[in-house]
């Protein structure tokens, strides 16, 4: 039995040796399947274990991961798990706030709160709610709080899932937009320009302040408006076409008229760009609109104070054109009296008083057709000077000969050219432009004396100035070019800008080619630029040519008189010498009359006094020309009707209005005598 | 010398208990065994006859006395003691 026994009991042994082996082996993980007790099939351990490994890791990275703080706190109140981001949000390490009291958490005075909120959880009830925290540090943690009751397998309450939000850096970026929002808004309320943004229908879906002020209404009643209704109905066709334009993605600002409340035109340029919406569709335009009505004043101002710089800048090179042939005038002159007091006297050697006929005519004719020609070069350079001198306010247009012109514009620039260039002209044959004298002049002038100030002085024989004038089309295209340097590519696309010089301060003002544009644009032409480094520039005006119907046949200079008509002349002027030469000249032909004031020629006409012609100066002190006619007009038309005014340049706009009138003929001054007789005798004639 | 291993499909212990094995026995004994490899998901009644409760279980059947061993067979040393029947 003993045996048996033994073996009995080394069996037993060996069985707890295999039960210890199977247990270490299951704890070390080597074991895969266990036979089950009682379907005796084997169950895969690994895969359970696996599969459960699998699902806690998924959850902890869940749980890990989140943006959200994650707490467990037990049926006691005491927090049995925290998550990373919670711990950040708190301010403390995990472990310092699992085990702890969800209390230590709360701030001082929301304790009961917290508690209630534990209850109703432990009651079923899942809840969220904005909660505040107090961090580590004693600062607020402003929470949003979604809470759920766990229950374990039995259905028993075991504790309460929190999940939290922070809601204190969702307010901060709630403020920064709200902040940035009211910047943008304060941005758009103070900027000194219109804001108005439309729908794809142009209806107004909102208008700043400025904008509504400009139209004389409050932004509210501009909203949801057709925005038609703010353009002049001048404008409409250019504003519809705009909006077009930046529906194809254009930008360029565009010059344009809106319509006040009171109905009067407000002059805008509107720089604006499509809306696309999030899938690209078209959703409207965005406008930002200028109010230019102080702009274009500004503008006019400028283009006159322009002027002023060039006839400034010119001034110096005009008294030099005209002192000498004044020198000239006035040493003939000299020799023609000393000859004469000579002959009288007989104090010169040379001429024998027995010869003073013959020797007049040989000898002293030289000198008098030299002082009349020297005389005859300042009347063209004062007639020059009259073109640029015209009143600012003289927009009349009218068919302008820009080969004469532009001889003219060559003679007042001549002494900038003269020391730097010699001048190339290349004129073809072309017809009348419709433009405005004195402003087209200006143009030519600032073009002249920009290519002039191009050049380098003192090489004047290696350098052109090249003007050249010929008929493009329906256009009159007028280049001028210099042999110069050449503007740099990217100064070239500045160059019409105001104020944009590269002159020396002092030397130009910089509006020179921006007022040129201007004043070109304004006439329906263009004014562009070429330029090619070190080869030199051009610059092309190109002006419509004035339609056939408006051009006035050439009043032939002089008339062929077949036979002289003698009439009684009234001649009125406040300038003796004048008078003097007048009546001298005219004597000869006619009886005249000559008076020194306006006033003096009324009272003469008002005994009764009548005149085939009445020469009457148009600008005299006390009483003018204009005023005299007005007077006659009344108290003896006949006599107004037989008025001729003698006019150097109508200078104030009361006298260019007068002028303006057809049935009104004048004589400018200077004038030739054998014209001065003509039209004498061509109205002597047609009244005869 | 005659071994029977007991193994659940390709679970990853009974994968590398059929691997250690092979290797010991192609060490220490390349002439002389003879390995069956009984898969108890495919035939659970194999198992009853030995009284197996887990896989991966080495049985030594022959020589006497049987001897078994549960595990992924990884401590060569202890295999080797086992099969020895010490």
């Amino acid at each position: 039995m003993s045996h048996s026994s033994d073996r009995h009991t080394h069996d037993l042994e060996r069985q707890l040796a295999e039960a210890k082996a199977t247990i270490d082996a299951l704890l070390s993980g080597e074991i895969d399947a266990v036979v089950d007790s009682e379907s005796k099939t084997p169950v895969m351990l690994a895969d359970a274990q696996h599969a459960l490994r699998e699902s806690e890791e998924r959850y902890r990275r869940i749980v890990e991961t989140a943006d959200e703080g994650i707490a467990i706190v037990d049926a006691a109140g005491t927090v049995s798990f925290a998550n990373r981001r919670l711990a950040e949000l708190f301010g403390y390490r995990i472990a310092e706030i699992v085990g702890a009291p969800l209390l230590k958490f709360v701030p001082a005075g929301g304790e009961a709160i917290a508690a209630r909120r534990l209850a109703r959880s432990h009651e079923g009830i899942s809840e969220e709610e904005e909660v505040v925290y107090r961090r580590r540090d004693g600062s607020e943690l402003r929470t949003l709080l979604r809470t759920s009751p766990i229950r374990d397998a039995d259905g028993q309450f075991v504790g309460t899932l929190g999940m939290l939000t922070d809601r204190t850096s969702y307010r901060v970026a709630e403020e920064a937009l709200r902040k940035s929002e009211a910047q943008y808004r304060q941005i758009v309320e103070a900027t000194s320009d219109g804001i108005v943004q439309l729908d794809d229908g142009h209806l107004v879906v909102f208008v700043n302040g400025r904008l509504a002020e400009m139209l004389g209404y409050d932004a509210g009643e501009m909203i949801g408006r057709d925005f038609l209704g703010f353009v002049s109905p001048a404008a409409q066709t250019t504003f519809m076409s705009a909006l077009a334009s930046r529906k194809r993605g254009g930008r360029e600002p565009v010059e344009t008229i809106y319509r006040h409340r009171d109905g009067t035109d407000v002059s805008v340029s509107v720089a604006g760009a499509a809306i696309f919406d999030g899938e690209g569709r078209f959703a409207g335009t965005l406008g930002l609109v200028r109010d230019v009505t102080e702009r274009n004043k500004l503008q006019a101002q400028l283009m006159v104070s322009d002027r002023m710089a060039s006839i400034g800048t010119l001034a110096a090179g005009v008294a030099h054109e005209i002192n000498n042939p004044l020198a000239a005038v006035i040493a003939n002159l000299d020799f023609i009296i000393e000859s004469l007091s000579g002959i009288v006297h007989g104090t010169t050697a040379s001429p024998a008083p027995a010869r003073p006929a013959s020797w007049l005519c040989g000898e002293i004719r030289g000198p008098i057709d030299d002082a009349r020609e020297a005389a005859r070069r300042m009347r063209f350079i004062v007639r020059d000077l009259k073109v640029f001198s015209h009143a600012p306010s003289d927009d009349v247009r009218a068919p302008v000969d820009v080969r004469a012109l532009m001889d003219s514009s060559l003679r007042m620039a001549e002494n900038e050219i003269r020391h730097r260039a010699h001048v190339v002209k290349q004129y073809g044959p072309v017809p009348p432009v419709d433009a405005n004298e004195a402003r087209i002049g200006q143009v030519f002038l600032n073009l002249l004396v920009n290519a002039a100030q191009a050049l380098p002085a003192g090489h004047a024989e290696r350098n052109r100035i090249i003007v050249r004038i010929r008929l493009a089309g329906d256009q009159v295209v007028i280049e001028v070019s210099d042999t110069g340097p050449g503007i740099p590519p990217e100064v070239v696309g500045r160059i019409f800008d105001a104020f944009f010089t590269t002159k020396p301060v002092g030397v130009g003002t910089g509006l020179g080619l921006a007022i040129s544009h201007r004043i070109v644009t304004d006439m329906g032409g263009a004014l562009t630029v070429e330029s090619t480094v070190g080869k030199g520039t051009t610059f092309r005006v190109s002006l419509p040519v004035t339609p056939a119907a408006v051009v006035e046949a050439a009043r032939p200079e002089e008339e062929a008189t077949v036979e002289k008509v003698h009439g009684r002349i009234l001649l009125v002027d406040d300038e003796p010498m004048l008078l003097r030469v007048l009546e001298r000249v005219l004597a000869l032909d006619h009886d005249v009359v000559s008076v020194g004031s306006a006033s003096e020629a009324q009272s003469l006409l008002a005994r009764g006094d009548t005149f085939d012609l009445i020469l009457c100066d148009l600008m005299m002190p006390n009483m003018t020309g204009m005023e005299l006619h007005a007077e006659l007009s009344r108290t003896a038309p006949e006599q107004a009707s037989r008025m001729i005014f003698l006019s150097g340049g109508a200078f104030t706009a009361a006298a260019q209005e007068f002028l303006a009138d057809p049935s009104r003929e004048r004589i400018e001054k200077p004038f030739d005598m054998l014209n001065l007789r003509a039209t004498i005798q061509r109205h002597l004639q047609a009244r005869a | 010398m005659r071994l029977r291993l007991y193994i659940a499909g390709n679970a990853p212990n009974s994968l590398h208990a059929i691997a250690n094995l092979r290797a010991i026995c192609e060490t220490h004994f390349p002439a002389s065994h003879e390995l069956e490899i009984v898969d108890l998901l495919a035939h659970p009644q194999r198992g009853l006859v030995d009284g197996i409760i887990v896989t991966p279980t080495l049985l030594k059947v022959h020589p006497l006395p049987v001897q078994r061993m549960v595990g992924s067979l990884g401590d060569t040393k202890q295999v080797l003691l086992t099969l020895a029947g010490t």
